[in-house]
């Protein structure tokens, strides 16, 4: 378990970390969810040690590591741009967390081999990071990180800096890793699909707050304010609130719209809107739609849908909101 | 942008050509002149007692500017790019004041500070001679040379970051491991190029070690000193051109040396 408690960090008149308090239970692949600025590569940085705090304790299985440094808090961690020791092979990049700490040589050897294999870069030994690619690189920092059996594995970014196609593999191979590894983890991103692709816990977080912590599927159904609901998936205006496009139903009847919306509590009503632009994005198709008050959203509903709807632009539809489906009150602070 | 072949020509031409008037045409001269009377007659001109007392001191004086040289240059470096404290532009002037002022100034001023009643002339009167003395001839080169290291290692520090450092203090490295197994390969190139230019500089520097050495020959005449009094006061031309010959074998030798020890170590 890692605690953070009370944590403030300035940098200048800018609050980098606000009051932010965080429970990461052990075992967890945690995700510290934001937009840039919003604190969380330094709050993982204050948990690794690189970074201190003004006020504040961190502690990491039970001890308070608040001023120890980064040599003694136990920790692996992966940087966004990789940080490979650019003179050492890849052995003795993997080895030499294992090299400070004197290991007898067979034994170091040993385990270098194993990470290797795990992270599939057996044969790779005698390269030089120049001679890798990006992928290959961050796996090669991993099993670096690993090497010195951490207590927590700490990653900033990690995927930031590779390509799309290989970034998804990345984020699967991970998971399936610590799966299999187990080792408390804390993984930063500014992606809201990564962290709700790897994570089972994510911490929202902006202006050196945290928003709300929890597993995906609460983050996603029931975000405790507008902000968490609109970072984490797409978000529809309609009718003073905020509606995710997919729960959106459109109807062709007015009155059938209204006997349907009467049965949902807190809805935000049935709005007409004109339909502006009909875009198919191959399972589901996106309604471009323009309210009678002049605001816009979109819907996204799937292709039967919209077949029987005959949508046409320049037409008149009726929209709703379904039954249990996320819905925040817009807070005009903080207006998208 | 299209060149054409003629401008191309020309540019190459005029390119080769000053390289060749200034640089090539003098050395070139220099080793003509030096070996045209024959191999033997350059080893006795550079065996003589006089030679060997300037070599010997030319190679001294480089022997201890260089490690002061490269411990402080790299802390001075470090701090200019790692440090963040009052007076780092202040500090950044001061270590490209040798490269503004002139040698002779440093002479001047070395004298002023050290000599019989300057500000440190106790030292002088309690028989430590540093003016006239090797000490003096020290310093002045020390003062010279000071910038090279600083400025070739700080940009590589600047390029390097803080990412390798700072992974290797999280795998449980102490501040001492982290310099010597990651940022000191990280910078030795830029370490090695410094070195190579405060090498030939301590070798060819004149101005500011002929104000603080006596000037006598078998005693306080490096190289460089030989080769202008040869030329000068003993109208000894010959001697002069083999002495020059001589100085610029040795900056070559070191040249190479550093290059091959660190083919050799990256090798490894």
């Amino acid at each position: 378990m890692i605690t953070v408690t009370s944590a403030r960090k300035n940098y200048g008149p800018f609050a980098a970390l606000d009051d932010v308090s965080i429970d990461i239970p052990s075992g967890s692949l945690t995700a510290l969810l934001g937009p840039s600025g919003s604190g969380k590569s330094t709050l993982l940085r204050s948990i690794a040690g690189l970074e201190g705090l003004d006020s504040g304790t961190v502690t990491i299985e039970g001890r308070d590591v608040t001023h120890e440094p980064p040599q003694r808090r136990g920790i692996g961690f992966v940087f966004q741009h990789y940080a490979a020791f650019k003179h050492m092979t890849v052995r003795d990049n993997v080895a030499f967390g294992l090299t400070i700490r004197k290991r007898p040589k067979a034994e170091a050897a040993k385990k270098v081999d194993e990470l290797l294999e795990i992270v599939g870069l057996e044969g790779f030994q005698h390269r030089y990071p120049a001679q890798l690619s990006g992928g290959q690189r961050q796996r090669m920092a991993l099993a670096r990180a690993l090497a010195v059996d951490p207590q927590v594995l700490l990653l900033d970014e990690p995927f930031g800096a590779l390509d799309a196609k290989v970034r998804t593999d990345l984020r699967q191979w991970l998971r399936r890793l610590h799966d299999e590894v187990h080792v408390t983890t804390v993984l930063v991103t500014h992606d809201q699909e990564e962290a709700l692709d790897v994570a089972d816990r994510i911490a929202v977080l902006n202006k050196g707050r945290i928003e709300q912590v929890g597993d995906p599927v609460t983050l996603y159904e029931r975000p405790a304010n507008d902000f968490v609901m609109g970072f984490l998936g797409s978000v529809a205006h309609l009718g003073g609130q905020l509606v995710r496009p997919h729960d959106i139903v459109l109807e062709r009847d007015r009155a059938t719209a209204l006997a349907l919306d009467a049965k949902v509590a807190d809805s935000p009503g049935v709005i007409d809107a004109v339909v502006e632009r009909v875009v198919p994005l191959g399972f589901e198709v996106r309604v471009d739609l323009r309210a009678d008050s002049g605001e816009r959203f979109a819907a996204q509903i799937t292709r039967r849908d919209a077949a029987q709807l005959h949508l046409r632009e320049g037409e008149t539809v009726h929209a709703r909101a379904v039954a249990r489906s996320s819905v925040v009150d817009v807070d005009p602070a903080l207006a998208i | 942008m299209r060149v054409s072949r003629g401008t191309r020509l020309s540019l190459r031409v005029v390119a080769l050509g000053y390289l060749f008037v200034l640089l090539a045409v003098p050395i070139g001269v220099i080793l003509w002149r030096t070996f045209e009377p024959g191999l033997s007659e350059f080893v006795a001109s550079i065996s003589t007692p006089a030679a060997k007392s300037a070599l010997n001191l030319s190679l001294l004086i480089v022997a201890i500017t260089v490690p002061v040289n490269v411990v402080f240059g790299v802390a001075t470096a470090i701090a200019l790019v790692r440090g963040r404290f009052r007076g780092r532009g202040l500090l950044q002037a001061v270590v490209d004041l040798p490269f503004a002022v002139s040698p002779i100034v440093v002479g001047v001023a070395l004298i002023m500070l050290w000599g019989a009643g300057g500000w440190f002339g106790a030292v002088d009167a309690a028989g430590f001679k540093v003016i006239f003395g090797i000490p003096g001839m020290v310093l002045a080169t020390i003062f010279v040379t000071l910038p090279f290291v600083v400025r070739e290692v700080e940009p590589v520090l600047h390029e390097i970051g803080l990412d390798q450092e700072q992974a290797a203090s999280t795998l449980g490295a102490s501040g001492w491991q982290t310099f010597w197994r990651i940022t000191l390969p990280a910078i030795r190139w830029g370490l090695t190029y410094g070195v190579v230019l405060t090498v030939a500089r301590a070798l060819g520097e004149f101005g500011a070690v002929i104000m603080v050495s006596s000037g006598f020959p078998g005693v306080s005449q490096t190289l460089t000193l030989l080769v202008h009094s040869r030329y000068i006061d003993d109208h000894n031309t010959y001697g002069a051109y083999a002495a020059a010959t001589l100085l610029m074998g040795i900056a070559l030798v070191v040249l190479l040396l550093m290059t091959v020890l660190d083919r050799k170590r990256s090798d490894r």
